[in-house]
Order: structure tokens, then C-alpha cells, then sequence
């Protein structure tokens, strides 16, 4: 799922035209959506004199069918404004600039991942959609995710204390999956014999 | 020159590791090879060690060559996906290299340039079934390769002292099933440690060659038991660099206690690699202190 | 109709699965209902598939469980748990999921568990609604200079700097079906004349450490402490509490004329005990009922009632009777007002008795008379004052613990007595610091009396979240907090007790937060049961603007009103001017599951709505419809526009009607 941080005033300002047309979304906001930092830079750029001609504070900007009508109700907001500065994760910015080709549209946010699919909260689990899955060789913990390097033959070299070497808030995806296959006394031996290799054409089209 | 036939002959293998330069000026690591090299079998040139950026480690085999000096290659798979892995092995071949050691690489986060995309298209044990493939002729997607395939001692690396072990001795077997021929370790301090690890791994029959790492303080040793997979200096090793501090300034306690490593170590396995971090001028004192000579 | 579908996962072939499942014999198989799809059936066509492949393959199926949203941890350990007994007996758990699903059983089973699908990659992540647009997550958007549309996704390669020269025919060179983005984006620049802006940029090298492990740990870490906070569920809507918290209780100016209605409390309707022309007190009895559960009706005024007669209520669609009564301003007390005594000479019948002749009832908004919760033959242990006040804007129950500290102690130290449970507690959320401090301050050691503070989140004040949070006691679904051993009263509830014995003054009066937009004069005002919303919207200069509605109560539950011509009740603690909803039309679920990541009450609304729609009753109660709280969380976060508590409201009544 999808999650958002505020660009950098800085990063933003030498896009700025005339009449500025704010535009919020606060679809996910029970799961993430930094209001307090937006309100912050919203009153930041209003001591600008960057003439914002206006806000607009909307949900499920990615609704396309819901976001059209809405702009139908806004029609002579935006016909005024000169530069749409839209503060959503990527699919927002983007379903808006496909409804609105002719506008300016800039991007108030940076979008960052993190594990669970869609609109689900934020789960401590993560999957790939390798479209391989092997979760049923290794105890279903999923190396590709569970292992910082994406790892499918095992450990490497980097586990320190059963944490990994990128972060000691990570634990080591392999040690894990060997513990577990030896709780549940699971030893698949399929897992020590198949060298794995992916193939990325089942992910990426 | 193979290490497998060296050992077959019962030769206990000597080795160490040369760091490229951060630029392309080699003469300082060639001045170091060329001072190791009457003391060694083989010098191991790194690959972007610890995912610092440096010169290219094929170039740097290739120069070695040249002088005579027999490089082992690493290759890990950090920043190459399995073309580029490919056509570099293939090279390496063309070059007459003779050794590969076959390693997945620290992750890009932990280097110079943190920003960078991590690859690791393969990991270890696939990159060693991919040379193995193109041993038989083929390349990792079945296509032959043309005339006569290329050759290699494939070598990998494992963590003996690795808490918990077992996941290390999982991807061991794993990567021996996919062709290594052989083992460097990582930094061992423990000799009892060693000693259990080697019991459990010799139903493998692989040669095992020991990774050196020489203390230079203290601190050092402190830092690596703090950040340093698979490391850990007994404490008494730790006082003992503390004790004679000048004699730890020049290096001397670091030298006396590798080379009694060596000592003790030796009966255990079937070779030593050192891992000299800068202090390469240091290698000829320890392998003498030590007893061990590389008979070539 | 969905446009898309974001399936995500498939079922492997039938080789696959059997080498998978290899030497187990009984498999016991949970299936997750595919999400971002139509909601249409509750048990997914794999799940049959499996059972017969196994059948054939002359395995055991130990049982089977078709679930939502598999990746809900928190409410598939309980389903999982709720079958465990068939689960012991299996040798291994086949799962049908994508990966999230399938680790999530994984990691509540000690068994081994077969991963059943291949996860189908989606490329990039789409946002809550079905959409062809996708996000790479990059972390570091470039959609401002190139037109809106995404180089990182929408490009094979994920350039970011231009186009490679592969495209032929403005497709890209790894299929003659997609489009060359770069292509895309430079059109979509020319089109606007902001060719420059590419141009003129530095060339762009990705960060691939943005979103790196410890970063989208912490990120996970963080939304999932603020989404299990306390309770599952609820929301964190903007509470907007400094329009009003800071601006001391006052009195407004009392009304010409009084409409009481005759019904303010759950139960039954009261009797009126006066006619027109007749005279009344203030705190004169003017309504009772001879049934159990109902509470007495007060003058609000003195003056002379000048009809009695149906009028709109605030919150129930028909009419009701009411008593008009013109205010003479004199405020002749009635002589049945008169203390009751205190809190030692009182005995617990006499306080009970007192509450009731004073007509209290629970001041939150659910009004249910308080002197039958306290008549309870149950065993208690608790009396929990709920001063969260979690709904936005809301500030009356604030300034009563702010400003009449004792008032709440000791009403408080009543309900106790009278119940006869020696513990009290005062939960109230962290943003109320300065009540906090006020309760503390007054507490004098009294060690039977706890003051706690809990971290804001709604529906916080809903008597069960709260009795989680405080007591870690779940209410069972369909029973009462009495059933736990706790009495719940809000703030201005436990004042009306204190009011009603020390002073014997009846419910005729309470604390009302006016606030929102188009308030000229927000504030908390004392106000008298049966003011008309119209005077109340004069005296404090209330214009509602364009796209604003006047609710009365919360900002997320209370009721809307179309007139201004409906009166206070007890139940009112705020009338508040909130923005209108879009008024956009709901559209068919689309299963995004944040229905069922809200619900406080752990229901899954969607499915609620589903079986609503088709009318089948049976399965809309076995969903739990009865237990649903009306919290409307929900239909807050809702992305298909649900309007969820209107069908759940109505989805009661049909039940109610059905059992008569």
C-alpha cells in the first residue's frame, strides 16, 4: 500500500505559476496522511504572496469516476487556477492529470511502499507478487521479502545476532525460515536441493 | 593452477586478498601483491568490497597475471544481473583465471554509495550453479556457448563461527550441490569454535581455508564483535592488545596473535587465507611467525 | 461495476500442488476472498477446485474456511481460533491467498502451511479505488516535471530521464501493446508548451535507499501502534477541539418559549401531566410514564404552557409530543426542588430515587435513564465516567471537568454509593491535559478514584472501545456493559446526578458546545431543555454556509437537521456546523476491506451491506448487524460512497419488525 510525505517547499517553488489551486486528499488518511505537515506548509506558502487561488479537500482522489464528477463541481476553480498543486500518493496525481491534460499539475508528495496490498493496513508481511510463490517450501515466510537481498538459496554471510546487516531492526528473513521448518518439523527437502533462480518474466511485464 | 588439484596433492593452501584502488592507479597494490606473493598461492582481488566503489577487480586479475601472480576472482552479485555476471566470468576465462570465489556481496545500504539499487538478480549458490553451466557448455538460459567451455575452481565463502550455525551450514551443502569446490571463511578467533565447525562439515569433503583477519587494536576487535557478522574476539584476545600498547601500536600484538591463529588452526583445515585490511606489508611476518609456507 | 480487477492471486497447476502438498493426508484448506473485486459470492471457485484435486489425489479435507481479507491479523487469529479443533486434526494448512495471506496463516499456525498460489504481480501499486493508474512508490515522485504521468511505472525501463530509442510507432520495444511513456510524457509537456521544464532539469538519479528496511519498518511500526491503539479499529478524525476548549461555560439568554419534547430517553414516550393555560414551575414534573424504562420530563422554565402538541424532534423521524411553555423569566423554583442531602446522609436508595425524580439520563447522546443502570442486580465492580468525548469540535463534558472538578468527583463518588461499588475511574482522552490536571488536582488522595488518561481516537467514547481500553474487558457481542461488571456515565451525566441530589434540581438544563464554521460566537453554553436550535442560532449568530450542514450532537454521529425550529434535549452536546459529504452516489463495494479495518466493533460491514441489499435478513443478522454501534467509521473511509449507517439503521429495523 501506498503512503505519502510532503515535498520539500524548496522542490515545489520553481514550478510555481499564477493562481495556485490546492489540491488535498485524505482518502487514507486513518492510515497515513501528514495533515499537521500540510496545514504547516499550506499557511508557509500563503506568507509567500504566491496568490493560491484556492483549496480543494477531497477523498479517493484515485476514484476516477468520483474525482471527475468532483472537478465538474470545482469547474471554475480550476479553469482559474494556473498551477494544480496536488498533495496525494502517485495514482492521485496522476488520475488527476489524466482527467485534466491541459493543466499544470505538480506533485506536493513523495510516495513511499510499505508492505500490504491496496487499502489494507499496513501488515507486518509483505509479498512480491513474484508469481512463483514458495512460501510452501519455507515454512511461509517469504525469502524474496523477508530477506533484504531477496535471497531464494539461503542465508548470506550478513546475519548478525539473527539480525540482518542492513538494519538491526531487521531480523534475517533465512534464519527465520529455518527456525520455523524446524518447529513445525517440516523438513522439506526440496528446499536444499532446488537451485532457485527467478524469473523475472512472471513479474514484470 | 587450480587450488583443488594443489590440495588433492596434500598442500596446505596459503592465500590473501588485495582491495583495488579507488582510482586507476594500481602501482601501490601491485608494489603490495608483488611483496605477498613469494608467501602465497593465490591473492584474492575483491569486488567493490563492502560495496565501496573501487577499480574493477577482472582488471585487476588481469594485471596480476601478467606478473606472474595467480589472482582468485570474486565476483559477487550486488551490482551485476546475470548477463553482466555471465560475460565477466567469461572474461575471467579469457584471461587464463583459474579461481573464482563466488559470494552474494554486502548490500549496496552498507557501502559508499547507500542510494544505489542493490541487483542481486542471483545469489551465491545460483551465481556457482550459473558457472557450473557455463562449464557444460551452456549459459544460465540453455544457449550454447561457442568452441570449448571455460574451466574454473569455484570457491565460496561460509561464517564458521556464525551464531546460530545452522543456517550457514544449510547454504553450505546448498553450495556445494551447486559446484563450490572449495571454502574461505570469514575472520575466525575461536579456534574451539572452528574446530566443532570443521567436525560437522567434513562429511562434505571440501577444502576449507581459513580466514585470517589481523587485529590492529583493540577498538578494532570491539567494533567488529559489535557490527561484524559471523565475527567474534574472545575476550582474551581483546586484553592481550590492550595490554603493551606500544607493542599494539606497531602492530606487533595483531601479528603474534594471527600467526598463533595459524598455529593452532592449521591441523583443523586444509588452508589459510588472509585477510591483511591494509597491513599487507604484515603478511610475510605473520606466515613466518606462523610456520606455514606456501609450497608451490 | 468495477472496471478492473486486481486479482491477486492464482491457483498453481495441479502438479505443483501435489508435489507441494506431497505426504500429507489431511489437509484442512483456508481461502481468502479475493479483495478489489466485485463483491459477489462469499467463498471463492479455488477453494471447490482444491477440494476436489485433493479428493482425487485420495487426500482428506479436514475442513475448510472461507475468510476476508486473510491479511487482517488481528481478525483471522480469531476466525482461525474459532476452528482450531478441525485445524489440530489436519497434518498441514492448505492456503489459497496471495503471499500477504498466506504468511499472515503461517505465522499464527504451528502447522505447516502449503502455499497454494502464485501472487499475480500487479505492477506498481494502485491507490483504494479500481484504477488503470499505478504508482511505483519510488519515494521520490517526478510526476511534476513530466506531466503527470509516471516514468518510473509506465516506462519498461523506468527511465527517468527520457526515452531510450527503442519506441517504434510510439510503442516500447517490449510489446507492440504499450505505449512508450516517454512518448506520453513529452506530448503531454508540448501540449501544455513545458517542454522547458524537462529540459531545463539536472539529469535524475534514483535513490534506491529512500524507502529503505528501517524506513518502511518504522513506517509499518508507527500506522499499525495508532491503528491498534486501545482498541481494533476507529479513526482518527481532526478533532478540532481549539474552537471551543478554551472559552469558559456561559449562560445565554434564555428563550421566550420552551418546547419540551415528552420523549428525551430510550424507552417509552412520557404522559403529559399538564394542559395549556395551565401554570408551571421550573423543575416542575410535566411528563411521566408508568413504564419501566423511561425517565420523568421537568419544566425547563417557569410560565404557563401554552400547547401540548406533536412536534419535529431532533432525532426521531415522526413527531412527538411536546410541551410549549412560555417563559415568564421569572424562574420560580418548584417546590419540590429542594437538596436531597449529600453524599454521607444519603443513603444509596435515597440517591437512586433522587436521579430518578430528577429525570437523568445518559447525557452522551444514547439518553437511557440512569437510574435503571444503577438498579441493576448484576454483579459490578466498576463505575467508569467516560469524559473522552472523542467526537470533533465537541467541548461540553471538557469544561465540566475543567471547571466543576468537584461536581464530577462527587457525582461520581454518588453513582458509586448507590451501586455500591467501591472503584471509580475517569478515562479521558490526551488532549484534554488541562481537565486532567483539574480532576488530579481535586482528587485529594482518595484512593478509590482513578483519573486516566487514554490517546485520542474515536469512537473512544463508545462505552465498549472504552471499557477495552480501560478494564481490557471485552463486552460479549449483544450484551452491556453491565454484563462485564462496569457502570458507564458520561461528564455531564455525572453532574446531573450531583445536581440532582445536593440541589434536588432536576434535568432541566446542560452544557452545549455551539461551534464550526459560520459561528459567530462558538463557545459552551448552559442551555435549557426545549430552547429552539432557532434562538440558539440568533444568540450566537450561526449562518450556515453553502456546502455546510447543522448537526446536532458529534460532528461524525450527530443528526442532521433541516430545520431549526427542533429543541434541545438532554442528549444534546453539540450544535455544530460540519462540511456536507459529497453528495456522490454509492457505487458497487469493491471489496478495498477499509470497511472492515475500521470497525471498531470488528463487524464486516461490507458483507453487512451486501446481504442488506439482497434483502437476506437471516445472514445480515448472523453478520451481527444488532451489534453494529453506528460509530460510522465506516462509511467515513467508505471509497464506493456506502451510505452504510442508513442501511445498517434500517437493516435493524426490518430485523426488529421480522421478530414481531
Amino acid at each position: 500500500m501506498l503512503i505519502t510525505q510532503l515535498k520539500k517547499k524548496e522542490e515545489l517553488l520553481p514550478f510555481f505559476k499564477e493562481n495556485i489551486l490546492l489540491i488535498a486528499c485524505f482518502g487514507c488518511k486513518e492510515v497515513h496522511f501528514p495533515s499537521k505537515e500540510y496545514e504547516l506548509l499550506k499557511a508557509e506558502l500563503k506568507t509567500l504572496n504566491l496568490n493560491i487561488s484556492g483549496e480543494i479537500v477531497l477523498d479517493y482522489l484515485c476514484n476516477e469516476d468520483y474525482t471527475a464528477k468532483r472537478l465538474e463541481l470545482y469547474r471554475n476553480e480550476i479553469t482559474k487556477a494556473g498551477t494544480l498543486l496536488v498533495f496525494a500518493c502517485g495514482v492521485g496525481v496522476q488520475t488527476l492529470a489524466a482527467l485534466l491534460p491541459d493543466k499544470t499539475i505538480l506533485a506536493g508528495c513523495d510516495t513511499f511502499y510499505v508492505p500490504g496490498f491496496s487499502g489494507f493496513t499496513p501488515t507486518s508481511y509483505d509479498c512480491e507478487q513474484c508469481g512463483e510463490c514458495k512460501l510452501g517450501l519455507t515454512a511461509g515466510i517469504c525469502p524474496l521479502t523477508a530477506c533484504s537481498k531477496g535471497l531464494l538459496n539461503g542465508p548470506c554471510g550478513g546475519t548478525k545476532n539473527g539480525k540482518c546487516e542492513v538494519s538491526k531492526n531487521m531480523d534475517c528473513g533465512w534464519e527465520k525460515i529455518l527456525l520455523k521448518s524446524k518447529a513445525i518439523g517440516e523438513p522439506n527437502p526440496r528446499i536444499k536441493e532446488i537451485v532457485s533462480i527467478r524469473d523475472y518474466k512472471k513479474s514484470f511485464s | 593452477m587450480r587450488f583443488t588439484e594443489l590440495t588433492k596433492n596434500g598442500k596446505f593452501i596459503v592465500t590473501s586478498e588485495l582491495g583495488p584502488p579507488k582510482g586507476f592507479h594500481i602501482e601501490k597494490a601491485l608494489h603490495e601483491a608483488e611483496m605477498v606473493w613469494p608467501y602465497v598461492h593465490a591473492i584474492n582481488v575483491t569486488d567493490n568490497q563492502s560495496s565501496v566503489m573501487r577499480l574493477g577487480g577482472l582488471a585487476m586479475c588481469k594485471v596480476l597475471k601478467e606478473k606472474n601472480i595467480e589472482p582468485v576472482f570474486q565476483v559477487t552479485c550486488r551490482d551485476r544481473n546475470r548477463l553482466a555476471l555471465q560475460s565477466d566470468i567469461l572474461s575471467a576465462a579469457l584471461f587464463g583465471i583459474d579461481n573464482l570465489l563466488l559470494l552474494t556481496g554486502d548490500h549496496t545500504t552498507l557501502g559508499d554509495h547507500k542510494d544505489a539499487k542493490p541487483v542481486f538478480d542471483l545469489d551465491s549458490v545460483s551465481l556457482s550453479h550459473m558457472v557450473r553451466q557455463l562449464e557444460a557448455g551452456k549459459d544460465l538460459a540453455g544457449n550454447p556457448l561457442e568452441g570449448e567451455p571455460p574451466k574454473f575452481c569455484k570457491g565460496a565463502v561460509v561464517s564458521p563461527c556464525a551464531e546460530p550455525l545452522d543456517p550457514q551450514l544449510f547454504k553450505m551443502e546448498k553450495k556445494i550441490k551447486a559446484g563450490i569446490e572449495f571454502f574461505q571463511t570469514q575472520a575466525v578467533y575461536e579456534v574451539e569454535k572452528f574446530a566443532k565447525f570443521m567436525k560437522s562439515v567434513k562429511e562434505f569433503g571440501v577444502p576449507v581455508y581459513v580466514g585470517i583477519v589481523v587485529l590492529k587494536g583493540p577498538g578494532m576487535a570491539k567494533f567488529m564483535n559489535e557490527n561484524v557478522a559471523g565475527i567474534n574476539v574472545p575476550q582474551d584476545l581483546i586484553d592481550e592488545l590492550k595490554k603493551d600498547k606500544e607493542k599494539t601500536k606497531s602492530g606487533q600484538t595483531g601479528i603474534e596473535i594471527a600467526a598463533r591463529l595459524i598455529k593452532e588452526l592449521k591441523p583443523f583445515c586444509q588452508g589459510v587465507h588472509l585477510m591483511p585490511l591494509g597491513w599487507d606489508d604484515k603478511v610475510p611476518q605473520i606466515l613466518k611467525l606462523s610456520g606455514v609456507t606456501a609450497e608451490k | 461495476m468495477p472496471k478492473l480487477d486486481y486479482t491477486k492471486y492464482k491457483l498453481k497447476n495441479k502438479e505443483e500442488l501435489l508435489n507441494i502438498i506431497g505426504d500429507n493426508a489431511r489437509i484442512y484448506i483456508v481461502s481468502c476472498n479475493k479483495c478489489f473485486s466485485e463483491l459477489k459470492s462469499t467463498c471463492e471457485p479455488e477453494t471447490a477446485e482444491l477440494n476436489k484435486l485433493l479428493n482425487e489425489a485420495g487426500k482428506t479435507t479436514a475442513g475448510f474456511m472461507p475468510l476476508d481479507f486473510l491479511c487482517n491479523e488481528h481478525l483471522s487469529e480469531k476466525a482461525l481460533n474459532s476452528v482450531k479443533q478441525d485445524i489440530l486434526k489436519a497434518d498441514a494448512v492448505a492456503v489459497i491467498s496471495c503471499g500477504i495471506g498466506i504468511q499472515t496463516v503461517a505465522g499464527l499456525l504451528a502447522l505447516p502451511v502449503l502455499g497454494m498460489c502464485d501472487s499475480v504481480f500487479q505492477g506498481g501499486y494502485h491507490g483504494i479505488s479500481l484504477n488503470t493508474e499505478k504508482c511505483g512508490a519510488c519515494g521520490d515522485c517526478y510526476l511534476t516535471a513530466t506531466g503527470g504521468i509516471c516514468p518510473v511505472v509506465d516506462c519498461s525501463k523506468g527511465l527517468i530521464n527520457g526515452p531510450c530509442g527503442g519506441a517504434k510507432n510510439s510503442k516500447c520495444e517490449v510489446s507492440k501493446d504499450k505505449d512508450c511513456a516517454w512518448e506520453s510524457i513529452y506530448n503531454r509537456l508540448k501540449s501544455q508548451n513545458r517542454q522547458d521544464v524537462f529540459i531545463s532539469e539536472a539529469p535524475k538519479i534514483r535513490n534506491y535507499n529512500k524507502n529503505n528496511a528501517d524506513f518502511m519498518d518504522s513506517n509499518v511500526k508507527r500506522i499499525q501502534a495508532k491503528r491498534n491503539e486501545g482498541f481494533y479499529g476507529g479513526l482518527y478524525p481532526e478533532e478540532r477541539k481549539e474552537l471551543t476548549e478554551k472559552l469558559v461555560i456561559t449562560k445565554i439568554a434564555d428563550p421566550e418559549i420552551v418546547s419540551i419534547p415528552l420523549q428525551q430517553h430510550a424507552g417509552a414516550v412520557c404522559e403529559a401531566l399538564v394542559k395549556a393555560g395551565e401554570r408551571v414551575s421550573l423543575g416542575q414534573k410535566i411528563g411521566a410514564s408508568k413504564a419501566f424504562v423511561s425517565a420523568y420530563i421537568h419544566s425547563s422554565v417557569s410560565g404557563e404552557v401554552l400547547a401540548v402538541e406533536p412536534r419535529k424532534h431532533p432525532l426521531l423521524p415522526f413527531p412527538v409530543l411536546n410541551v410549549i411553555i412560555k417563559n415568564d423569566k421569572k424562574d420560580e423554583i418548584a417546590p419540590s426542588v429542594a437538596s436531597k442531602g449529600s453524599l454521607s446522609s444519603c443513603t444509596g436508595e435515597a440517591i437512586v430515587q433522587a436521579i430518578k425524580d430528577a429525570g437523568v439520563v445518559g447525557m452522551g447522546g444514547a439518553q437511557f435513564p440512569t437510574h435503571i443502570k444503577l438498579s441493576s442486580a448484576k454483579v459490578l465492580d466498576t463505575v467508569l465516567i467516560n469524559g473522552c468525548e472523542c467526537e470533533p469540535l465537541l467541548n461540553a463534558d471538557n469544561r465540566l471537568m475543567i471547571e466543576r472538578p468537584e461536581q464530577v468527583l462527587t457525582g461520581l463518588r454518588l453513582i458509586m454509593k448507590a451501586a455500591g461499588i467501591s472503584k471509580g475511574i475517569i478515562a479521558l482522552e490526551d488532549n484534554k491535559i488541562e481537565a486532567f490536571e483539574s480532576l488530579k488536582s481535586k482528587l485529594a488522595g482518595d484512593a478509590c478514584i482513578e483519573v486516566i488518561s487514554v490517546r485520542t481516537k474515536y469512537p473512544e467514547g463508545a462505552e465498549r472501545m472504552l471499557i477495552k481500553r480501560v478494564l481490557n474487558r471485552e463486552v460479549p457481542r449483544g450484551g452491556l456493559p453491565l454484563d462485564v461488571g462496569v457502570i458507564v456515565n458520561n461528564i455531564s451525566t455525572v453532574v446531573a446526578v450531583y445536581e440532582a441530589v445536593y440541589n434536588g434540581l432536576p434535568l432541566v438544563r446542560r452544557v452545549v458546545t455551539v461551534a464550526g464554521a459560520g459561528v459567530e460566537k462558538p463557545g459552551n453554553y448552559e442551555i435549557k431543555i426545549g430552547m429552539q436550535v432557532a434562538d440558539i442560532a440568533r444568540a450566537c449568530g450561526i449562518k450556515v454556509p453553502d456546502n455546510f450542514e447543522l448537526k446536532m450532537g458529534g460532528a461524525i454521529m450527530g443528526f442532521v437537521q433541516d430545520t431549526l425550529d427542533v429543541p434541545v434535549i438532554k442528549g444534546t452536546n453539540g450544535i455544530i456546523v460540519v462540511r456536507k459529504k459529497d453528495e456522490l452516489t454509492a457505487e458497487p463495494c469493491i471489496k478495498c476491506g477499509r470497511c472492515v479495518n475500521v470497525c471498531p466493533m470488528e463487524l464486516k460491514p461490507h458483507k453487512l451491506v451486501l446481504f442488506a441489499q439482497a434483502e437476506n435478513w437471516e445472514m445480515v443478522e448472523k453478520e451481527g448487524v444488532m451489534n453494529c454501534i453506528e460509530c460510522g467509521c465506516c462509511e467515513d473511509i467508505c471509497s464506493s460512497k456506502s451510505h452504510m449507517v442508513e442501511i445498517f439503521k434500517s437493516s435493524k429495523k426490518a430485523l426488529k419488525e421480522r421478530k414481531k
